[in-house]
């Protein structure tokens, strides 16, 4: 779809704003940053997800199973096998889910993937003994806490994740996929297979998400179930998707700095508990205003100006 | 001669209801052969079960020696028989190009292929698309949804194609074009069936006609036999119409 010259400039867009961030080590606009880019992830494996037609709210599951799994398996294996672990935990999950859910379409699909999340929560109460319930529990930090570096490698998980994006919107598949999407029956008679693509995009979506919670559980080693299996990061990647453009690369990456820029700002004005009133209601207005996302503004504005 | 694809029997049941009952059909190799038969015979859910939409209860359908009787449908693409949609939803965004190139991408170019030019440029050509080829599907004429769909069936490189109703609704001058088109598909050596309410489509195009009703073969044979068929007339037009 896009040219290599955009895409590469995208990578230097993301290596750049990392990496410069990381090399200054201003510690506000480190913390600051490590956050928009877990979000930025989370995103894009939401986007990703969502070509095939699948509207998840289940980014948080998989966003908990990869700091919890992560935090499991590190006491035992060491923090790289447990991250190694957690991976395929994320992907073992998400392959199970996808079979499961793949006469689903739209609405049920999505009431499927939040009921995971919710039940994970639960399970994870339930479960004291072995995840801390309540209290909750350790996962290994990520680059031994430092911050600088922290940041360092989640702008390169990142990438890893605007390159899986871009291969889904490659020429070879984004066809495929929108087809799948708008027309199951269209695409298998085009030689498409369906199931199988439907459950290897969901395992790619699903061990993105684990990979931002791995990441999030990893900034202080310390999670509780009510931080990480809430909605709060189901809808985020909504939100963010949604304000950026769906079906892009950029959208997601801008969208999370506009995200969070908006929540900054209205908790600078309004403060208090209002400031979420209002930013809400600003996200509403950029859905009706805006459909297409900031991406999608700039097509359009691009394309009137050819004309 | 060459049978490409076998029907043998084959019975399809919703619940009570038989819409195939005990259909036999042999479609021969190169051949393009007319399916007919008033609403609800059956036309539709021969095809869907052909392409593996619907599995027979009982009876085989066999592509050249293979029995596809429980394949799935995009295995049976890859098999090599492909089939149009009547009014398929397309992607809006994606353009005739992209639409095209999905079976190319996805069904491997069988080693006697039929038609030359398979590349996205040579199909969207051959199929008259040429001068849209860049255009959004959601911008495309209803007669250009209708090229794109043959079009997309072409690219899946099948052996033996079946059109659902490719032409209903197009002017007569684009039906003939199509016309055109699929005998020069069918001259490239690949097996057609044509499925169609239009008379004209079938004595123009089929050398051999199988005419349904409620799910039963009716008659076989040249168009002008089967359609001059009084059983064939009843089923059509009810018993006592006179032409």
């Amino acid at each position: 779809m896009r040219s290599w010259g955009a895409r590469i400039a995208i990578y230097l867009l993301v290596l750049a704003v990392g990496g410069g961030v990381a090399y200054v080590n201003e510690p506000f606009w480190v913390q600051l940053l490590i956050g928009i880019l877990i979000s930025v992830i989370l995103s894009l494996a939401w986007d990703i997800l969502s070509r095939t037609g699948q509207v998840s709210l289940g980014s948080a599951a998989f966003f908990g199973i990869g700091a919890y799994a992560t935090g499991l398996l590190a006491p035992e294996t060491g923090t790289t096998l447990a991250w190694i672990g957690a991976v395929v935990i994320c992907a073992v999950v998400a392959v199970l889910l996808g079979f499961l859910t793949l006469r689903l379409r739209k609405m049920y699909f999505a009431i499927a993937t939040l009921g995971l999340t919710l039940s994970l929560q639960v399970c994870v109460l339930v479960f004291s003994d072995w995840t801390g319930g309540s209290g909750g529990m350790m996962p290994p930090l990520l680059m031994d806490g430092d911050p600088q570096w922290q940041l360092v490698a989640i702008t390169g998980f990142v990438l890893l994740a605007v390159v899986l994006s871009d291969y889904f919107l490659s020429s070879r598949v984004r066809p495929a996929l929108f087809m799948l999407r708008t027309n199951p029956g269209l695409a298998a008679a085009s030689g498409v297979p369906v199931v199988r693509t439907r459950v290897l995009v969901f395992t790619v979506s699903g061990i993105l998400a684990g990979i931002a919670g791995a990441c999030y559980g990893g900034l202080y080693g310390y999670v509780v179930p009510t931080d990480v299996f809430t909605l709060n990061w189901s809808v985020l990647p909504l939100a963010i998707v949604i304000l950026g453009g769906m079906d892009t690369t950029l959208g997601p990456l801008l969208g999370a700095f506009l995200l969070r820029a908006l929540e900054e700002v209205a908790r600078y004005y309004i403060g208090g508990v209002g400031y979420q009133v209002v930013y809400g209601a600003v996200i509403i207005l950029f859905v009706l205003l805006m459909p297409g996302g900031i991406v999608g503004l700039i097509r359009g504005l691009r394309a009137e100006v050819a004309a | 001669m060459t049978v490409a694809l076998n029907v043998a029997n084959v019975t399809v049941a919703f619940g009570g209801l038989r819409a195939l009952d005990a259909v036999s059909i042999a479609f021969e190799q190169g051949s393009i052969t007319g399916l007919v038969g008033p609403n609800g015979s059956g036309k539709t859910t021969l095809v869907n079960t052909i392409s593996g939409q619907y599995h027979p209860k009982s009876g085989r359908i066999r592509l050249g020696t293979e029995d596809i009787s429980w394949l799935r449908p995009d295995q049976i693409v890859h098999r090599g028989l492909a089939r149009t949609y009547q009014i398929p939803r397309v992607p809006p965004q994606l353009t005739v190009r992209e639409v095209i190139s999905v079976p190319l991408t996805f069904v491997a170019p069988r080693r006697a292929s039929t038609l030359e030019a398979m590349d996205e440029g040579g199909i969207a050509h051959l199929c008259g698309l040429g001068k849209v080829i860049d255009r959004a599907c959601g911008r495309l004429s209803v007669t250009d949804l209708r090229r794109l769909e043959i079009a997309r069936a072409l690219a899946c490189h099948p052996r033996v194609l079946f059109l659902d109703e490719a032409m209903a609704g197009l002017s007569h001058e684009d039906s003939t074009a199509v016309i055109d088109l699929v005998r020069r598909i069918a001259a490239a050596g690949l097996t057609i069936v044509v499925i169609e309410h239009v008379m004209r489509i079938i004595t123009e195009l089929c050398e051999t006609v199988v005419v349904l009703n409620s799910g039963q073969v009716l008659r076989a044979g040249t168009p002008r036999e089967a359609l001059s068929d009084p059983a064939v007339r009843e089923a059509y037009l009810g018993k006592g119409f006179v032409l």
